[in-house]
């Protein structure tokens, strides 16, 4: 686990995406810098409470956030933080995940 | 317009949720291709054409599958469009036909994955879906339009009842038609019962994964079966990656084009007799009817809950996906192109619309990260 999550910043409009783009949308730029953001606003959430084809399937939630560096992700949640919560997020692997802001 | 391309016949396989052990995808596409063949009245040496998509070819490609259905071909093409595949099918042979590559095109779609099989292909979406999504337990699309689903009940005031109008009402469609997997009646009680299966969608608003293909025959116009009225295509128009996923997804690639498909077709959405929706999700159904203007004033629950509940309206009038089921995106799109051929040439049998004579019909898929990134459109009018 590592804190922040990777994004890719357009170096030449600087604008911020996730996944890593090939080309800028914005500029039609070729070059990226990858940059880390922290902190993001929950939007929607939902709880997986079924897997196709998976038995003893535990719930998992998950939520759509607004990242503090610009782009919106999906993230794992692993805690009970609603719409509306500032989280702090967290890599695991190639994965975000979030959970509520330490005060 | 396409004046020298029509569609000349449609046939499908029988849908089952569970596949006999040894019945695969190929055997299903087979039963469609036969059937179309023989609706179309032409027979299996008089197809130049192909296109097919499907998520069970591999390691096979489309060459393969011609030469398992013995067709020689001198135009082919493999679509991996998901949802919105069956109506860039039509758009292309459509063009093929008229431009003269083809004579006679084949469009096919066909899965047969299996549960554990649909699950793998959810995990491995692309990409993004490997990496970002599949390890959060996303749950593949459902989680993700769950997400999509949150965002339209807030932004248009719905209620869950809401998309339970549309689920209820293709559900009496779909007891009008042999083919559909889920026939019984449904309540609003049940619908509203259901389990959860990802907040705040539950059974009744996901489609479910069955067995199955469509084919649909594409000619020029002097083709057709003389007994029948044909079936013309007035405008197609399709999208890709419309928005960099970079929106909310309330908003489909369909809002890029409809009004060029209504000029085109000099058709408004009130000329409109029936209309094939893609419908993996009421969420989603809701959305493409926005874009193309069936829902005045940008009023989605009145839509719900007096134009579907009251029946004002046909939609999906084979039961769509959440009732009959879907066969892969693929087929699942070519199957509201197969219903609005049946009704335009009256041929829709207990659940024809009395006097159809323009259709829509819509496709809708590739889940990029957030939401579709493809979706695709067509006017189809009958010809006496």
């Amino acid at each position: 686990m590592s804190a922040g999550v990777t994004i890719w910043r357009c170096a030449n409009c600087r604008a911020g995406f996730f996944p890593e783009p090939l080309l800028c949308p914005r500029c039609h730029g070729k070059k990226f810098e990858t940059d880390r953001v922290h902190e993001a606003v929950v939007e929607e959430i939902s709880v997986i409470r079924h897997m196709i084809g998976q038995e003893n399937w535990q719930p998992r939630r998950i939520a759509s956030v607004l990242t503090s560096g610009g782009p919106r992700m999906t993230v794992g949640l692993r805690d009970e933080s609603g719409p509306g919560a500032t989280i702090e997020l967290f890599e695991e692997g190639t994965a975000p995940f979030g959970r509520a802001k330490a005060k | 317009m396409f004046e020298n391309a029509a569609i000349i016949g449609v046939g499908q396989s029988a849908y089952t949720r569970r596949p006999e052990p040894g019945q695969t995808a190929l055997h299903f596409m087979r039963d469609a291709v036969v059937a179309a063949l023989t609706d179309a009245s032409v027979g299996a040496k008089d197809i130049q054409g192909m296109a097919v998509a499907s998520f069970s070819l591999a390691p096979d490609a489309a060459v393969d599958l011609a030469w398992k259905l013995g067709l020689s071909l001198r135009w082919l093409a493999q679509d991996t469009n998901g949802g919105s595949a069956g109506m860039s099918m039509l758009g292309n042979a459509l063009r093929a036909v008229e431009t003269g590559a083809a004579e006679t095109v084949l469009i096919l779609g066909g899965d047969a994955t299996g549960l554990a099989g649909y699950a793998k292909v959810a995990a491995n979406y692309n990409t993004a879906t490997q990496k970002h999504l599949s390890p959060l337990g996303h749950g593949g699309p459902n989680g993700v339009y769950a997400l999509v689903a949150s965002r339209q009940i807030k932004k248009y005031g719905l209620e869950k009842s809401d998309y339970g109008h549309i689920a209820i009402a293709q559900r009496q469609w779909a007891a009008k038609n042999p083919y559909a997997v889920y026939r019984a009646p449904l309540t609003m009680d049940e619908y509203l019962a259901a389990p959860l299966v990802a907040d705040p969608l539950a059974r009744y608003d996901c489609v479910p994964v069955v067995a199955g293909a469509q084919a649909v025959i594409v000619a020029q116009p002097d083709r057709a079966p003389k007994a029948r009225p044909g079936v013309r295509v007035r405008a197609h128009r399709a999208s890709y990656n419309y928005d960099n996923q970079e929106g909310d997804g309330l908003q489909t690639g369909i809002s890029t084009f409809a009004s060029e498909l209504w000029q085109e077709a000099g058709a408004r959405p009130d000329d409109i007799d029936v209309a094939s929706i893609y419908d993996d999700y009421p969420t989603m159904l809701l959305a493409q009817a926005n874009d193309l203007g069936l829902i005045p004033g940008n009023d989605l629950a009145r839509f719900c809950r007096v134009t579907i509940g009251e029946k004002r309206f046909p939609v999906n009038t084979w039961g769509g996906m959440l009732s009959a089921g879907q066969p892969g995106g693929h087929a699942g799109g070519l199957n509201g192109i197969s219903e609005a051929v049946l009704q335009l040439q009256h041929r829709a049998g207990e659940r024809q619309v009395k006097g159809a004579r323009l259709a829509l019909a819509t496709g809708y898929g590739m889940t990029m990260y957030r939401y579709g990134g493809t979706a695709a459109a067509a006017i189809l009018e009958r010809v006496e």
